[in-house]
């Protein structure tokens, strides 16, 4: 969050809020968006912003609450309307009393951007609405003759609206460079920005707040995707506020490996997080499985999550280990698969996150680094993420095994993601296969923070019963 | 246009004169929009100094101001006001962009509102101050001599 102003402004009755229609773009927004407002919802076209205000309009209007929708040069309003109605926020009671949709282009057209503040002082007597919004306002730029008269209409224009109680969205296909130059957005209170990205061969949707005034918010850019139900927003992780008192954990935690906790000098601290790094065959998913398993033994909530078994396959290994997946989520085991392929990094830790405080979950795998890489696209993006993710399992006490690909040479490399996440890790574990007239496995703990750990190389052997060390 | 037509035959005396002190042009085209009915005439003034002679000149039934007006601020105008005996029964509504509430009450206003206007809010308490008090003998401006 960053800190705009000095004082605790959510909830407080002096700047009350509008809220998003959306919990997660309130959290975004620290409460929602201040009331009274002027803000702009700025956006290319396809990017989700007028999906965003509708759902705002429908989740605040009611009667006594009513809400202004104007419509200017670019969608008419039937097609507007056509399309809303696949959402499940739409409400075909509220239109009409509770929600207006009104409109001007008409008036524009043969009057000129003059006439708006007439529209809206007549709309304000008749209508009395509690917000407003015009869609889009950008357009409201092709039927200004000059420069000077755009200034001078909206002058007059958030003059108007910002004498009068209601909270405005002017809603607009502006680019980032017109965001610097336009009028409109030194009079705005807000400003919020949806983008997209084109990751190989799909593309990704994001949020940022730019400006607003007089509140605190979530810095940063947040991933969302469309939805029936509307935006399904996930905000940006932060790193948590680590209180300023805080005991030292001294409990150890078992793997459910034998013999891996006596390498470790008994295991596991709670809320460590291990690297478990190795190339393809290693024993890195069985020893993941295990220690989520082990969890469920000792009734401990855990998280198992994983990007390549889908979940017949999940449920294929985990029954080899004895364990009912359907059965076992009933007694806090859950395993969760995410499609490589959709994956989305914000939305991935955004779920962990999510569960971490809904399960009060104590151990979770991520299987595997390598595929969050992937998604994230951006080595530091994911760098931020997986610390404020770390940070996290510390503050609750989460005991985290993170698999990752690795081959010889990336032990040596600083800059690449084993060497990158190998700094940030509790303990790093090192898996290899070794192939001579036979195959074999081993395992070396290479780093244990806190720990006289063993520094020898042992072997690994993956059984019926899962891994053990010799 | 009618408006117009019904107020020319009105007399000041009988309208509700209502006294704005607000130097803001949007704050004042709302109040228009919202107050100026055919009972009501909306005066407008920039500054304390002027609405005070003219409240001593014309007796209003109502001022509304605004605390951020030049030469004299509207909480002394205010105060002018409550303090003078023959015109401490006009009722004055603050309407100011500064939360002061507890300020505008110590200055002796009868109302207090936080900008921005709420059409059914300020309706509501206009009407309530420009009705008569129940022990009144009669209208405002025969009271005060």
């Amino acid at each position: 969050m960053t800190d705009r102003i000095p004082v605790p402004d959510n909830g407080h009755p002096d700047f009350p809020r509008i809220s998003s229609g959306n919990p997660d773009v309130d959290k975004i927004l620290n409460g929602g968006f201040p009331a009274n407002s002027i803000n702009i919802i700025m956006g290319q076209p396809g990017t989700g912003k007028t999906i965003f205000v509708q759902q705002m309009v429908f989740e605040n209007a009611r009667e006594d609450n009513p809400v202004l929708y104007l419509t200017t040069l670019s969608e008419p309003i039937a097609k507007v309307i056509k399309y809303l109605q696949r959402f499940n926020f739409y409400d075909e009671d509220k239109l009409g009393t509770a929600v207006t949709y009104q409109d001007i282009g008409p008036e524009l057209a043969e009057h000129g951007i003059g006439v708006l503040k007439d529209l809206l002082k007549e709309a304000i007597q008749t209508l009395g609405p509690k917000m407003i919004v015009i869609d889009s306002f950008k357009a409201l730029h092709d039927v200004s003759t000059s420069i000077a008269e755009m200034r001078r209409a909206i002058y007059e224009i958030s003059g108007i609206l910002a004498a009068y109680e209601t909270t405005v969205f002017l809603v607009g296909e502006y680019t980032e460079e017109q965001s610097r130059i336009q009028p409109e957005f030194a009079v705005a209170d807000g400003i919020v920005q949806f983008f997209r990205q084109e990751k190989s061969n799909r593309d990704e949707r994001f949020m940022r707040v730019l400006k607003l005034r007089g509140s605190r918010y979530s810095e940063g850019v947040h991933g969302f995707r469309i939805h029936e139900t509307g935006l399904q927003v996930f905000p940006r992780l932060v790193t948590p506020e680590i209180p300023v008192r805080y005991k030292i954990i001294t409990e150890r935690v078992a793997t459910g490996v034998e013999g891996f906790d006596s390498l470790l000098g008994g295991g596991l601290w709670r809320g460590s997080t291990t690297l478990l790094a190795g190339p393809t065959g290693a024993g890195k998913t069985t020893i993941g499985a295990q220690f989520a398993i082990e969890g469920l033994r000792l009734g401990e909530p855990s998280l198992y999550i994983n990007f390549q078994e889908n979940p017949t396959q999940l449920a294929r290994m985990f029954g080899s280990y004895g364990v009912d997946l359907v059965e076992a989520k009933s007694r806090g085991l859950h395993a969760l698969y995410e499609s490589p392929v959709e994956l989305q990094i914000d939305s991935v830790v955004s779920r962990i996150f999510r569960m971490l405080n809904e399960h009060n979950l104590r151990r979770v795998v991520i299987d595997s680094l390598g595929d969050l890489s992937v998604a994230a696209g951006d080595p530091q993006r994911l760098h931020d993420y997986m610390y404020s993710l770390t940070q996290h399992f510390v503050i609750h006490r989460t005991t985290c095994i993170i698999t990752a690909e690795s081959t010889a040479s990336d032990y040596g490399s600083s800059t690449g993601i084993l060497g990158m996440f190998s700094y940030m890790s509790d303990n790093v574990v090192r898996l290899e296969v070794n192939i001579t007239d036979r195959l074999t496995r081993t395992i070396c703990v290479t780093k244990c923070r806190g720990t006289a750990h063993d520094l020898g190389v042992h072997t690994l052997e993956l059984g019926a019963q899962g891994a053990k060390i010799l | 246009m009618a408006l117009l037509q019904r107020k020319a035959v009105m007399t000041e005396l009988e309208a509700n004169l209502i006294f704005v002190v607000e130097r803001d042009k949007h704050v004042r085209e709302l109040l228009q929009v919202f107050l100026d009915t055919p009972q009501n005439t909306l005066q407008f003034f920039d500054d304390g100094e002027m609405a005070l002679e003219q409240v001593w000149a014309r007796r209003p039934k109502l001022v509304i101001l605004e605390i951020l007006v030049p030469k004299l601020d509207g909480l002394g105008l205010c105060r002018r006001i409550k303090l003078s005996p023959a015109l401490s029964d006009t009722p004055v509504l603050v309407l100011s962009v500064l939360n002061a509430h507890d300020r505008a009450k110590l200055a002796g206003a009868d109302a207090f509102m936080l900008k921005p206007l709420d059409r059914h809010r300020l309706g509501g308490v206009v009407e309530r101050l420009l009705r008569p008090p129940p022990t009144s003998a009669g209208p405002a401006q025969e009271v005060h001599p």
